[in-house]
């Protein structure tokens, strides 16, 4: 490499793959202590939030404006860890070989929409019924009566669909791990539910190439999926609770700030394994350094999105537009509006252009930490401030505009356990997930070792990638 | 790219100056007939200006036609030069060697068709200068707020990107015809033009850093000429349909699906005109065909949401405009053939390997693809502006008159035209670009089987 | 200023040219003084040439600069110079401002870096020095320009080094 920018993975003794094989189920079998100290720090942190939640039900689920906090939590976490996976499946498809090392990380995320699936539940009591004549998806022309949980029920089926298919795209993708981990390693419960979980993977082509199709549909469904979840989401759970809010774009918007925190969420736990986890053998500047590029394209998407929207909105002036932009910008929730778009934009964009940060293993980890940070904000700016309109479902609200934009409310105590229980439970579901499962591809790490040879080109050394069909 | 052949850099100079040190038999015939349907168009537009704008059909309330139709056409091709050259480039996608230049040419000559149309709609184009701020004598200043000040700044800022992106790329070309020209002249002119191109290290160097700076650039200001272009339309609340957020991804994805689908086609013809077929492989229309596939959902996806948020609104007027653009004659039927050609037919075809792998399909359904574009924009225009609105005292429907036709094929005679002369003077596909290809090709061994490989720095 | 003479030795093989340059390189001619001549670029290094260094990175965002404040001056002037309220918006509206901002400073970024791309290109060049057509045609050259006492050693260098042919070219300084 005669331009070395940064360090790159090239540990004399991973030769073979064998040998990263056994250094990668050696990190897989071993636990730190550290490892058990994290971990407890963040299911403490979970317990608070059922503590949050045990406080915030108490108070019932008729007034919505209590629950906007929760909501936003659970859109949080659609966002972030639903999305993270599209971090696997968009460079596999495209076949890129950066993906390899970080595949893994974004596939583990799927196990945290189980978590979410749990925190679904009490919003479909929070989300009241189309019997209040609002105006919503489910739509007749004929002006007919609109079955009144048709978002409820659409919204569970499409949610339970993307963490069901989630979960089997992680399970495909890590079989023939299972398989080496049921092979190699020391007898104890990793190896009895790793033999259970392979079902029988000795490798055969048959296998391999069932795998390699399984992995491709799976992952062009999850994607599917969690367009079609964010569409769903945003419209039935926040669109139309706001009076007037027409917002063709929003879905989009929705989704592609899923994409930009998905990013941001996988690229912060690989710079976690990089630099705390042991593995910069595998994980390294390639890696930090393509996400990181992505990361900036979609910040600069993030301005765009927006402005498409506001521009529309400023420049129509309409009453309900003028509403909407107080409500959601210029209004109570003009602090978290500001924090949105330094965070999720102008921060990211003006450190990025700089070679020196964006060519870091340093540099996108920050910016990363920026976007989501940014994105909670942005979470709490939208969910809290719709569910805080006065008389949502109540038939005699003015269903084509803001009549009175609401008051800000800030965080109580049980809204701050909420918080604080989702992120923790968030983060504890997956380090717990990263005991069953090798949280590097081996497989993949294997294949590398076939596609990707360093060779002498005359005075310089290259990189020499395979492209298999 | 499984079939690839290997050539050397004679081989590679011979086969794609062919069309500039050469000529093809086919080629004069075809410039004079172009030249003929541009002489006719521009000639329509002498008769429109001495006789004003009552030539078109336009008239109360559809002041919009064809040629603003025509306009956000031609912008939407435009997006193909930067959206394949750019994104590919940024991905070190190799597909993109032999499709980049063509396809950026294709955006400066499709762009200045574009501006030929508003130039004309205006009907007293002399005065479109006061879009510039020069009026320093009178203190009349143009008004930044509207949008049609905001064109031309987006659209001549492209254009100058567009162009300054395709002489850079050009110069290690024009660097190959001086060495090969045998007349003095033209290698002078040649020898002039690449500036004394010498391939040192350096200047490869800073030829490859500025392809991927250029992208880079010149990316963001291909999503701000269509967002633009779009908001002439969607910053207005007087026409049904026009207000929605959507409308700037949704007028850039549609330019993608149009722009990609007509490099395809392009490719299809440098094939069967240039007999460039081993450079442009099938492989390349596999690649090309697979990103179609995925513009043209992204596409459908953002049409469908445009759809269901007008739907969705349930206004008695919005509601009324989309029972016109289905269900009335003749926009039912358009709106058929649009839904058909746009997505329904090219896209099922797509998912076939046979299809994508052959040029004649992929130059079928791309064509299809932009019969559907076309329509699309018509269907946004046109019906938004039919419909009675409650102070309309007077209305007619939209007829499309000659004048304008004639106008409309000068606009396609003029890209083709520009294609076919750029061709005889400038390789159509980059000659470093697919010697770099060459160079940087090589295989791996896995135990039987031997899989392509590239090296990268 | 005293005249410097040039030669160019053609190389048909990657690795005869990369051994040219060592060649040089061990007879004392610095990496000001040789060049490696291809008609298509090579992975960097290939020869065992230096890496270029540049400063391109700096042109647009000083481009960028240029055309933000023209663009500023440019939006708020007319705005202000006539003051006329359309559409009910604000004289000063700043939405429409970015607009226009925005295309002046990516204009501004894209003809700086045009510029900077021919400047750090050291294009446009005058005076050929020794060159051959065949360059562009898949030969490699390896050029030396130095004084007029050095060049015949040069030329010895790359006769041994398995030159195809080598020949004068002259060069003005």
């Amino acid at each position: 490499m005669a331009s070395g920018h940064a360090e790159h993975p090239g540990n004399p003794a991973l030769v073979t793959a064998e040998d990263v094989t056994k250094d990668l189920l050696g990190k897989h079998e071993g636990t730190s202590n550290n490892f058990w100290r994290v971990a407890s720090v963040f299911g403490i942190l979970l317990i608070l939030g059922i503590i949050g939640f045990v406080m915030r039900l108490s108070d019932g689920v008729s007034d919505t404006a209590v629950w906007g906090y929760y909501a936003a939590m659970f859109a949080f976490i659609l966002t972030t860890a639903q999305s993270a996976p599209m971090v696997a499946i968009a460079p596999r498809i495209a076949k890129a070989h950066w993906r390899r090392p970080i595949s893994r990380v974004a596939e583990l995320w799927t196990v945290v929409g189980l978590f979410n699936l749990l925190l679904f539940i009490p919003m479909l009591w929070i989300l009241p019924p189309l019997s209040d004549g609002r105006r919503s998806l489910w739509f007749y022309f004929d002006g007919g009566d609109v079955p009144s949980y048709s978002p409820h029920i659409w919204s569970t089926l499409a949610i339970l669909g993307l963490v069901v298919i989630g979960v089997a795209l992680l399970w495909m993708s890590a079989l023939p791990d299972f398989a080496m981990v049921r092979d190699h390693a020391p007898d104890g419960w990793k190896k009895r539910w790793a033999t259970r979980l392979a079902r029988g993977w000795i490798g055969s082509s048959a296998q391999w190439n069932m795998q390699k199709h399984r992995l491709g549909i799976l992952g062009a469904f999850y994607f599917m999926m969690l367009i079609f979840v964010h569409f769903l989401i945003s419209v039935d759970f926040l669109i139309t609770l706001v009076p007037g809010w027409v917002d063709s774009l929003f879905p989009i918007t929705h989704a592609a700030n899923g994409l930009q925190a998905g990013v941001a969420t996988v690229l912060l736990t690989i710079w976690a394994l990089y630099k705390f986890g042991g593995y910069k053998d595998y994980i390294a500047f390639d890696q930090i350094w393509a996400l990181g590029k992505l990361l900036f394209a979609l910040s600069l998407l993030w301005f765009w999105f927006w402005f498409s929207s506001f521009n529309i909105f400023w420049y129509g002036g309409k009453p309900e537009e003028q509403a909407i932009i107080e409500l959601l910008m210029s209004g109570p929730y003009r602090w978290a509006f500001f924090g949105v778009f330094f965070f999720n934009f102008l921060f990211p964009m003006w450190t990025m252009m700089w070679n020196p940060l964006r060519r870091s293993t340093w540099g996108p980890p920050i910016i990363a930490a920026s976007v989501l940070i940014g994105t909670f904000l942005d979470r709490i700016r939208l969910y809290v401030s719709a569910y805080s309109i006065d008389g949502i479902g109540n038939p005699a609200i003015n269903k084509h505009v803001v009549v009175e934009i609401p008051e800000t409310i800030y965080p109580s105590l049980a809204d701050i356990f909420i918080m604080l229980g989702a992120l923790g439970g968030m983060v504890f579901i997956f380090l717990m997930a990263t005991r069953l499962i090798p949280i590097v591809n081996i497989w993949e790490q294997r294949e590398l070792k076939l596609y990707e040879i360093h060779k002498t080109f005359h005075r310089t050394v290259v990189k020499v990638l395979g492209k298999p069909d | 790219m499984q079939d690839h052949i290997q050539l050397d850099q004679k081989q590679i100079n011979d086969d794609l100056l062919a069309g500039v040190l050469g000529m093809p038999k086919w080629w004069l015939p075809a410039v004079l007939f172009l030249t003929l349907v541009v002489f006719a168009g521009l000639g329509s537009f002498g008769y429109m200006m001495n006789k004003g704008l009552g030539v078109t059909g336009l008239n109360r309330p559809v002041m919009w036609g064809f040629f603003i139709v025509n306009f956000v056409f031609w912008i939407g091709i435009s997006h193909a030069g930067i959206m394949i050259s750019a994104i590919l480039r940024l991905t070190q996608a190799e597909w993109r060697r032999p499709v980049t230049r063509a396809a950026e040419v294709m955006t400066v000559f499709s762009l200045m068709a574009a501006l030929h149309t508003p130039l004309f709609h205006v009907g007293r184009p002399w005065r479109e200068m006061w879009v510039f701020p020069y009026d320093f004598a009178r203190g009349v200043w143009p008004n930044v707020r509207s949008p049609f000040v905001w064109d031309p700044s987006a659209v001549g800022t492209y254009l100058i990107a567009s162009s300054l992106f395709v002489f850079i790329a050009l110069i290690p070309d024009l660097a190959v015809i001086r060495d090969r020209a045998v007349n003095p002249l033209v290698k002078k002119i040649y020898g002039t033009m690449c500036l004394g191109w010498r391939g040192t290290p350096r200047q490869w160097k800073l030829q490859a850093v500025a392809g991927i700076l250029l992208s880079a650039l010149v990316l963001p200001v291909f999503v701000s000429v269509h967002s633009i272009v779009s908001w002439d339309f969607a910053v207005l609340i007087g026409v049904e349909g026009w207000h929605s957020t959507i409308f700037a991804p949704y007028f850039i994805i549609g330019a993608i699906h149009s722009g990609v689908s007509a490099v395809a086609m392009l490719m299809a013809l440098s094939v069967w005109l240039w007999g460039l077929d081993k450079y442009l492989r099938p492989d390349h229309f596999d690649a090309i065909g697979r990103l179609l596939i995925v513009v043209a959902t992204t596409w459908f996806f953002f049409f469908f949401l445009e759809w269901v948020f007008a739907l969705y609104t349930l206004e008695g007027v919005e509601i009324s405009l989309r029972e016109l653009q289905v269900f009335q004659w003749p926009y039912g039927m358009l709106f058929l053939i649009f839904l058909a050609t746009a997505f329904f037919i090219p896209v099922p075809m797509w998912m076939f390997k046979s299809v994508r792998r052959s040029a004649f399909w992929m130059f079928f359904t791309t064509l299809l693809v932009n019969v559907g574009m076309w329509l699309e924009r018509f269907l946004i225009i046109i019906p938004g502006l039919v419909r009675r609105q409650p102070f309309t005292f007077d209305w007619g429907t939209y007829h499309p008159s000659i004048i304008e036709i004639l106008i409309v094929a000068e606009t396609f005679a003029f890209v083709a035209l520009g294609m076919l002369l750029f061709s005889k003077f400038f390789p159509l596909i980059p000659i470093f670009d697919i010697k770099e290809g060459m160079v940087v090709r090589d295989e791996i061994k896995i135990g039987r089987r031997i899989v392509p490989a590239t090296i990268r720095e | 200023m005293f005249a410097k003479r040039s030669v160019i030795g053609l190389y048909t093989d990657e690795e005869a040219a990369a051994s040219a340059l060592d060649a040089l390189r061990e007879a004392g001619y610095d990496q000001g003084e040789y060049e490696v001549l291809t008609g298509t670029p090579y992975p960097e290094g290939t020869f065992g040439e230096e890496e270029p260094k540049h400063t391109l990175y700096r042109w647009p965002l000083i481009g960028a600069a240029c055309g933000f404040i023209v663009g500023l001056v440019l939006t708020s002037g007319t705005q202000l110079a006539y003051p006329l309220v359309t559409g009910g918006k604000p004289v000063l509206s700043i939405p429409p401002m970015t607009i226009i901002m925005y295309e002046g400073t990516m204009l501004g970024a894209i003809i700086f870096t045009v510029i900077g791309i021919l400047i750090e290109s050291r294009l446009p060049r005058l005076f050929m020095g020794a060159y051959d057509e065949r360059i562009t045609e898949g030969y490699i050259g390896v050029t030396v320009t130095t004084s007029e006492e050095r060049v015949g050693t040069a030329e010895e260098v790359l006769n041994a080094s398995g030159a195809e042919e080598v020949k004068r070219g002259w060069e003005n300084n």
